[in-house]
């Protein structure tokens, strides 16, 4: 007859670790892991609007794992490691090579939260992947792409690639090239850019935008616009400004030149009508 | 147009129309500046208030920043100095609902024009709502719906001439009163000639004043005193 009692008591292996330590351990992680669940929660939703995302989230993690490892700290005690180290000597070793890829990319991520190079909600590039950072997580970074796309990236090829973060610092600047005609008064010009830049309300006062005449071309004369945002809004100011100069420009009777190109020919120039010319005539 | 009414409030001049009409089952809010943009909300609740006053000018056109930077004519300031001026602020107005102890924005518009600047360097500086304001030495008379006055305390704490044009204040501490002129109390106290700190009084400008609801305390954690450390310079 199968008797419980005696099959918790019995040891696994020669390990000294009974069929009870083991049912005890999972049963303080899993509830730890529940009351690290509720705990979490809870602060999510108490904190969500007074901590930035990022550090929430950095926050809301340390908590959680903090609570899981007290569990298993309160857990292990009863279980005889050295048991377990002579063992799973061998094993260790294997899972030792197994795992480096695993190491490393935990340590690269705890580095990438220390040193934060990037945040969650940044919008960054790194190697040939460009979008938002959703989540970075013990081994791997979440980022969305801007068509939506999610890419998981390892801690290890995050840390040692190049990032750019495009909204690391508070503002960024942006610039275009407008073409006016020859005819055209570029001082006039250069100031109804100037009054666009300053009607709208996030291009910025500090650092002034630059506006100048930067080339005469082939086909017009070209003004440089360089105009500083904040770098989270920097994108829908560059999408409206462009726009609203062109019509601004052309509602004071100043157009963008098209491509054309003056022919000089010595001898002037001889027509010959055709035939269907001659009939029409 | 600032106070406390029921779900029959109306406001209109000529440059804004506000009210709430009720419908089927529900009450309709809107919202029409003139040459500018409306807003429509329905209201679906039974019964509530309607509380519309001033709040921190920093939500418009969207939140980007906590900070207020306003720029002024250049001033000098003795050593030691502790002088009292008076600068213009942009107002937004915020219309919130009430009902059942829970209060909610439903609006916030402005009748004046946003501008945003940086104060100090790209990496590291702060995105700041910037307004150009006079000085004025004594309470000026503004369109209350469009302006309001800070009294600004300048201290000068250094044994040197101290050269200013313009003043950072942080979103969270703003302390605005209305009724009569909107207004907030203020100090700016320079610690060396590109180094000073501003901070916000709690009380009003003149006698009877209410205090506005604040839209940037609910989101910070408590903390007794805030000040606003200007590193970059006074000017």
């Amino acid at each position: 007859m199968f008797n419980a009692t005696e099959f918790l008591g019995s040891s696994i292996g020669s390990s000294g670790i009974t069929w009870y330590d083991v049912l005890l351990l999972v049963a303080i992680l899993a509830l730890f892991t529940l009351i690290a669940q509720l705990i979490t929660n809870r602060l999510r939703k108490s904190l969500e609007d007074k901590l930035p995302k990022n550090d929430l989230g950095i926050l809301l993690k340390i908590i959680y794992f903090g609570i899981i490892g007290l569990g298993l700290v309160i857990g292990l005690p009863n279980i005889d490691l050295s048991g377990i180290l002579l063992a799973g000597g061998i094993a260790g070793i294997v899972i030792g090579f197994a795992s480096q890829s695993v190491v490393s990319n935990f340590i690269s991520g705890l580095f990438l939260i220390v040193e934060r190079p990037i945040k969650i909600g940044d919008n960054i590039s790194v190697g040939d992947v460009i979008g938002s950072v959703e989540d970075i997580r013990i081994l791997s970074t979440i980022v969305r792409t801007y068509d939506g796309i999610y890419v998981r990236l390892p801690n290890e090829q995050v840390f040692t690639s190049n990032i750019t973060n495009y909204v690391a610092n508070a503002a960024r600047r942006f610039g275009y090239v407008v073409g006016i005609r020859y005819e055209d008064d570029a001082d006039k010009a250069v100031s109804i850019i100037k009054k666009v830049i300053w009607e709208h309300p996030f291009a910025l006062k500090n650092p002034g935008p630059s506006v100048f005449v930067d080339e005469l071309g082939d086909n017009g004369v070209n003004i440089i616009i360089k105009i500083w945002a904040p770098s989270r809004v920097w994108w829908s100011v560059k999408t409206e400004m462009l726009w609203k100069i062109k019509v601004a420009l052309e509602a004071e009777g100043i157009e963008i030149p098209f491509p054309q190109r003056t022919v000089w020919f010595p001898d002037g120039i001889r027509m010959q009508a055709g035939p269907s010319d001659e009939d029409s005539s | 147009m600032y106070g406390r009414f029921g779900y029959d409030y109306g406001y209109s001049d000529d440059s804004v129309t506000v009210g709430i009409t009720p419908g089927k089952g529900f009450y309709c809010y809107s919202r029409t500046i003139a040459g500018g943009d409306s807003v429509q909300k329905r209201i679906l609740s039974d019964a509530g208030r309607i509380i519309v006053n001033p709040v921190e000018p920093l939500n418009l056109p969207e939140e980007i920043t906590n900070y207020l930077e306003i720029a002024f004519e250049p001033m000098i300031v003795e050593p030691f100095a502790n002088k009292d001026v008076f600068l213009t602020f942009p107002v937004e107005i915020g219309i919130f609902v009430a009902a059942k102890k829970n209060i909610q924005v439903l609006d916030i518009f402005s009748l004046s024009p946003q501008k945003y600047s940086l104060y100090g360097p790209s990496s590291g500086g702060l995105i700041t709502r910037w307004w150009h304001s006079e000085v004025f030495d004594a309470v000026p008379e503004v369109n209350h719906n469009i302006l309001g006055i800070m009294q600004l305390t300048i201290e000068n704490t250094t044994r040197e001439w101290v050269e200013l044009s313009r003043a950072v204040f942080e979103g969270y501490g703003m302390k605005i009163y209305y009724g009569g002129p909107v207004s907030m109390v203020a100090r700016m106290k320079i610690m060396s000639p590109r180094l000073a700190e501003t901070e916000f009084f709690d009380h009003s400008l003149v006698e009877g004043q209410k205090k506005a609801l604040e839209l940037y305390t609910a989101r910070e954690l408590h903390v007794v005193r805030r000040t606003c450390p200007m590193e970059w310079g006074m000017i």
